[in-house]
């Protein structure tokens, strides 16, 4: 298996690709949030208090977590799409322990990266806030450390479900079309309908992906299921796409 | 030692290997000869397990190739040379095909120098050319020094120096005791590179012989005759029921009679031969014949 998550990890860095969406998704919420704060103090604002910061920086942090879910499809569905799936599978026949190490090592960069946007942006905007005589304080906020924690594991989360895209659909085109559509479209239009039809508020909160948003929500004031709750839902639902995706990778010819 | 026993692939309605079985021995160049889509790749990706097939088995040494814990170091198989990232180097692919078979960094550089891409191993793979990805394919067979070695179409793409380079380094392993099996359309190259051949057809096996039997049992023989004084043959010769072609002035191919009897009637009648020449077709005209029923592809007459 080290051999294994070795090669993927030579794999997954030896692509330019995976560097340029990688910043990407680091820079976008950092700079969004540092900016955010550097700004929010001027003439006519009180500044960005914590809560605020923890928002802004847990909110952007939604997009870094697409941006890692398009890297974890890609990782596979480039594999397929290159050919260079059957030099693999040729060098290790066991094609499940690929399915786990690939997954093992995007998901674990990925969290990486978000663990990164997190701290930094934590930081970096927390001494930008209070050089604009702003006062932040994680001790404030009692579901500040949950929502940053809940942002870094969705992100980690939103890798799985790519990676599950990626295995079951084998097109980059079409699993990046799903990450991004089903969220942000497709999940709300369901919702609304789901909340038409059953005359419930809550049961929109229920979409996998809008459940684990709710990880990086700091305050969810509906009924609908807590982050823990809600985490271990998308998390679920992300392993069952990889579960189900890794079965067809073994089924199928490669 | 390759064995494979009744290999059955389909896809949806299309049989595309039909119980096939053949062995490829160790020491030997083996072709795998078929005309376009016969089923060549299918059976190698099968045999590789890339593909699963409906029924039957391939051992490698004795071992189906899933049970093979370190295959590169059993098993060295190109079946494209397309398989790579081309925003990869090449150093970089085999960096990752290496690892995942524990293999030291350091025979990627020992075979990169022996493909001669030592130069190039930085490069990313979509500056290559094919002929330098086939090289590049080929370095990825040898990283683990493997004792079976299978190569679809090898020589595609290759300059003549690299068709020569790649001839010597195949008939090089097996000459090392290697069991090396080669599908290539190139027939004149498998003619100086193997010494046994496995033939399909629509995806069964049509012959499995060496080269030397295979071309005895197809090809056609004929006799070459030169002579100053040709015409004067024709008669003697038709009354014994050759059949004869004009090549030239003075030249003439003989079919159905040998260079004996051609040369007692030159003899009787005292004429003159500057050549007199058993002539057999090519390892080509062979294979044409052998596969003339299970054609899938025709092209249309000249126009």
């Amino acid at each position: 298996m080290t051999n294994l998550v070795r090669a993927e990890w030579i794999k997954l860095r030896t692509v330019t690709m995976n560097w340029v969406l990688g910043i990407i998704a680091v820079a976008f919420p950092l700079v969004v949030t540092l900016l955010t704060a550097a700004l929010a103090g001027g003439n006519d604002s009180d500044g960005l208090d914590t809560e605020g910061l923890i928002s802004v920086l847990a909110g952007t942090t939604v997009v870094c977590a697409l941006l890692c879910g398009v890297i974890a499809a890609a990782s596979i569905t480039s594999e397929f799409g290159f050919g260079t799936i059957r030099p693999t599978f040729a060098a290790t026949p066991r094609r499940s322990m690929v399915v786990a190490a690939k997954g093992l090592v995007v998901v674990a960069a990925t969290t990486v990266l978000g663990a990164v946007v997190m701290l930094a942006g934590w930081f970096i905007g927390g001494a930008l806030a209070t050089s604009q005589d702003s006062t932040i304080d994680l001790a404030e906020v009692p579901t500040g450390l949950p929502t940053m924690v809940g942002a870094v594991v969705l992100v980690a989360l939103m890798s799985l479900a790519g990676y599950g895209l990626g295995l079951i659909t084998r097109s980059t085109p079409v699993a990046v079309s799903v990450l991004i559509v089903w969220p942000l479209i497709a999940e709300g239009l369901i919702g609304q309908l789901l909340v038409l039809i059953f005359s419930s508020d809550t049961i929109a909160s229920w979409m996998p992906f809008q459940a684990g948003i709710r990880l990086a929500v700091v305050d969810l004031f509906d009924d609908g299921p807590s982050r823990l709750a809600s985490g271990v839902y998308f998390g679920a639902v992300a392993l069952a796409l990889v579960a189900v995706g890794g079965w067809m990778v073994n089924r199928r010819d490669a | 030692m390759i064995t494979v026993e009744n290999l059955t692939k389909r896809f949806g309605s299309k049989l595309a290997v039909d119980h096939l079985g053949f062995e490829v021995r160790p020491g030997t160049v083996t072709g795998f000869l078929g005309p376009n889509g016969s089923g060549k790749s299918t059976s190698l990706r099968c045999m590789l397990e890339l593909d699963r097939p409906e029924t039957g088995t391939t051992m490698f040494d004795g071992q189906p190739y899933h049970a093979l814990r370190r295959p590169l170091h059993e098993v060295g198989a190109l079946l494209d040379a397309g398989y790579v990232h081309p925003g990869r180097s090449g150093r970089n692919h085999l960096r990752w095909l290496a690892a995942s078979n524990g293999i030291a960094k350091a025979r990627v550089d020992q075979v990169l120098e022996l493909v001669g891409l030592s130069s190039v191993g930085s490069a990313r793979v979509r500056s290559y050319s094919l002929g330098m990805r086939q090289r590049l394919g080929l370095a990825s067979v040898l990283l683990g020094d493997p004792r079976i070695v299978i190569l679809d179409e090898p020589a595609n793409g290759l300059d003549p120096e690299g068709i020569r380079w790649i001839r010597d380094v195949l008939t090089h392993l097996a000459s090392e005791g290697r069991t090396v099996l080669v599908s290539s359309h190139q027939l004149s190259e498998m003619a100086l590179m193997a010494t046994d051949l496995v033939v399909i057809g629509q995806g069964r096996l049509i012959e499995q012989s060496t080269v030397a039997d295979f071309v005895d049992r197809h090809a056609e023989r004929w006799v070459r005759v030169q002579s100053p004084t040709i015409d004067a043959l024709r008669a003697p010769l038709q009354a014994i029921g050759a059949l004869i072609e004009d090549v030239d002035d003075t030249t003439l191919n003989v079919r159905g009679v040998g260079c004996p009897q051609v040369g007692e009637i030159a003899a009787t009648h005292q004429l003159v031969l500057h050549e007199l020449s058993p002539q057999t077709g090519s390892l080509e005209d062979a294979f044409l014949k052998a596969t003339a029923a299970v054609q899938e592809y025709r092209s249309g007459g000249a126009q």
